[in-house]
């Protein structure tokens, strides 16, 4: 499954020496297809050195304004430029503390160094680390959620649009969107934590013990069973569609709820 | 020796060589000469003063010399450590550079294939997604084996602080999910509460101990595998759940063991290291937590439940108690 968009064209600053990689390839090339715009730093001359890889990262910071920055430990295969990009990390913290970055590191994430480099930044700076060998896809949730703030409104596959601050569900047709207006109150706010539970990772689900306040009842489970299948009854409405048990919100063996992609 | 009991022995040690020494000081004022005359030579209180005096002061001595000990013991490890950590630094850089070279060639040969827009032969798509899965394996054994060498080291404390348990329980599911995907398996995770907190605790333990139990799940689920991160009053608790086979009971005891695997008891040849829950274990431990299995077997029928579940359980705030 991709989730194609979610990055809604946001700039992403590659700062790698080995951005020219296979490897890396595979990363760019992702980020593209969910939608982001990735800006790759890539010095030119005869020496590049880890300097030229700082200098025009800290300028592309100003001039591209990026929402986060992919930047690898590691440049070149010279001594000195072994911690390289600690070093690019700190100017670019310093100069934007709430700057999410993600740092590729191709090591161990023992204890020592993370600590170590935490310990030395701001604590309200959002930094996090992740394996080189890391597949491109667990690289973008990973970026997406460094980013954090969810969009304001969250795409269920390309049928459902859920736009939480007006409190909205749209059915999208042909690319219009059409307002569900039997989706309201309780229905809507169950409707908002599966959005949100999804948006985050695909694998989260929504546990009974947080869905029982939008029931009623001696009997919350069967309450909030009723609900759901309202719910989705009136998104199939919408669409002309019927969801089966396995479709669209399921009911995760007993534990809660999660909502799945709907096929088109 | 403890730390509290060599502190004991040199605050006892130090108060008992200072009565000996009142005592002996005293004695020409509180004692009552047997001889008098020669005052110093039969003053018993002199004596037992005296007597008190070098016991103490032979405690004091021992424990301070313990105490440096054990400090220039401590120092050597923390560069023992460090060096360690260097070590593994370089090694995962150079091994991991050939891996890195297939790995990303493997992910170009997909992107080449997806462009001709033709559908690729299962075949082939299986055999690229067998090299994509040796991406974890591997950085899961560079990890396992640098916490084994680390466990070796007897002294080394568990590096506690403030972590949001659901992040790392997250990057984990996001690491696995697309693992579990391309063995048609479908991993959930949840936590409850929704808002978990922080916890006080050793991120890269928690991080390995989980990734070793969902690491084994992949390997073992039919279809479906759980990750469920809860607390109660002292502890947290995540607990990984796959509905595998299941682990027969004569085996349940083996699991934890260093380098068991089932082939081991049926004396065939081992087919993996059988490292992963003897490391988790040892961590859960040394993380002041532990580490438990639960499994029921299959027994071929149908409606038979068989499962496997491993549940971590972390004090909710392991920082010692002066730090608190
Ligand atoms: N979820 C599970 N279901 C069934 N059996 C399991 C499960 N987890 C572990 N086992 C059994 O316990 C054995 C030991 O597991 P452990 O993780 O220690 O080693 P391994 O997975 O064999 O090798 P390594 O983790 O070092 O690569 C496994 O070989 C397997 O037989
Ligand atoms: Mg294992």
């Amino acid at each position: 499954m991709t989730s194609k968009g979610v990055g809604n064209g946001q700039k992403i600053l590659v700062v790698d020496d080995e951005h020219m990689s296979d490897l890396m390839r595979s990363v760019l090339r992702r980020l593209e297809s969910d939608g982001f715009r990735p800006i790759v730093v890539a010095p030119e001359g005869p020496h590049v050195s880890g300097d030229d890889y700082e200098a025009q990262a800290l300028f592309a910071m100003e001039d591209e304004r990026p929402a986060a920055v992919l930047l690898d430990v590691r440049f070149g295969e010279y001594d000195t430029d072994r911690f390289k990009g600690l070093s690019i990390l700190k100017k670019i913290v310093d100069r934007d503390s709430s700057m999410p970055v993600l740092m590729f590191t191709q090591y161990t994430h023992g204890p020592y160094r993370d600590t170590a480099v935490m310990a030395s930044l701001n604590v309200s700076s959002s930094v996090d680390f992740i394996d080189k060998l890391a597949s491109p896809e667990e690289v973008v949730l990973r970026l997406r959620r460094l980013i954090g703030s969810a969009p304001e409104t969250i795409k269920i596959g390309s049928l459902f649009e859920i736009d939480a601050q007006n409190a909205a569900v749209y059915a999208i047709d042909n690319g219009r969107r059409d307002l569900i207006r039997e989706i309201q109150g309780m229905k809507l706010e169950i409707l908002n934590e599966l959005a949100a539970a999804f948006f985050r990772s695909e694998g989260e689900l929504v546990p009974f013990s947080r869905l029982e306040r939008f029931s009623e009842g001696e009997d919350s489970r069967a309450s909030l069973r009723v609900r759901i299948r309202e719910l989705k009854v009136a998104l199939g409405n919408a669409v002309s569609r019927e969801f089966g048990a396995t479709e669209l919100i399921i009911n995760v063996r007993n534990r809660g709820y999660r909502l799945v992609q709907p096929v088109d | 020796m403890s730390d509290r009991s060599s502190k004991l022995l040199r605050i006892g040690g130090a108060s008992l060589a200072a009565i000996g020494l009142v005592l002996v000081l005293l004695s020409p004022v509180i004692g009552e000469p047997i001889s008098p005359g020669s005052l110093w030579w039969i003053e018993p209180v002199a004596y037992v003063g005296a007597g008190v005096f070098f016991l103490g002061a032979i405690a004091s001595f021992v424990s301070i010399q313990l105490a440096s000990r054990r400090e220039k013991h401590g120092a050597d490890d923390r560069s023992w450590s460090q060096v360690t950590q260097d070590y593994f630094d370089t090694f995962a850089h150079d091994m991991g550079r050939p891996l890195r070279r297939i790995l990303g060639k493997q992910r170009e040969v997909r992107a080449l294939l997806n462009e001709t827009g033709e559908t690729t032969p299962r075949m082939v798509t299986e055999l690229l997604d067998e090299i994509e899965q040796q991406a974890p394996n591997f950085r899961l054994m560079i990890e396992n084996v640098r916490v084994l060498v680390d466990l070796e080291d007897e002294y080394a404390q568990p590096a506690v602080e403030p972590v949001d348990a659901a992040a790392v329980i997250l990057n984990i599911a996001d690491r696995y999910l697309p693992i579990a995907r391309e063995r048609g398996l479908d991993l959930v995770w949840w936590c409850e509460p929704g808002e978990f907190g922080l916890v006080y605790t050793d991120a890269s333990a928690l991080d390995h101990v989980v990734t070793n139990l969902v690491d084994n799940a992949t390997k073992f689920a039919d279809g479906q595998i759980e990750i469920r991160l809860t607390r109660n009053d002292a502890h947290f608790l995540v607990r990984v759940w796959d509905d595998g086979p299941g682990i027969a009971e004569s085996h349940l005891v083996h699991v934890f063991d260093r380098g068991w695997t089932p082939e081991l008891s049926a004396r065939r040849e081992k087919q993996s290291s059988g490292l992963g829950l003897f490391i988790a274990s040892s961590l859960s431990e040394r993380c002041g937590g532990d580490l438990l299995v639960e499994s029921r077997q299959s027994t071929g029928d149908e409606a038979n439940d068989h499962h496997t579940a491993f549940t971590l359980s972390l004090p909710l705030d392991n920082r010692p108690a002066a730090a608190k």
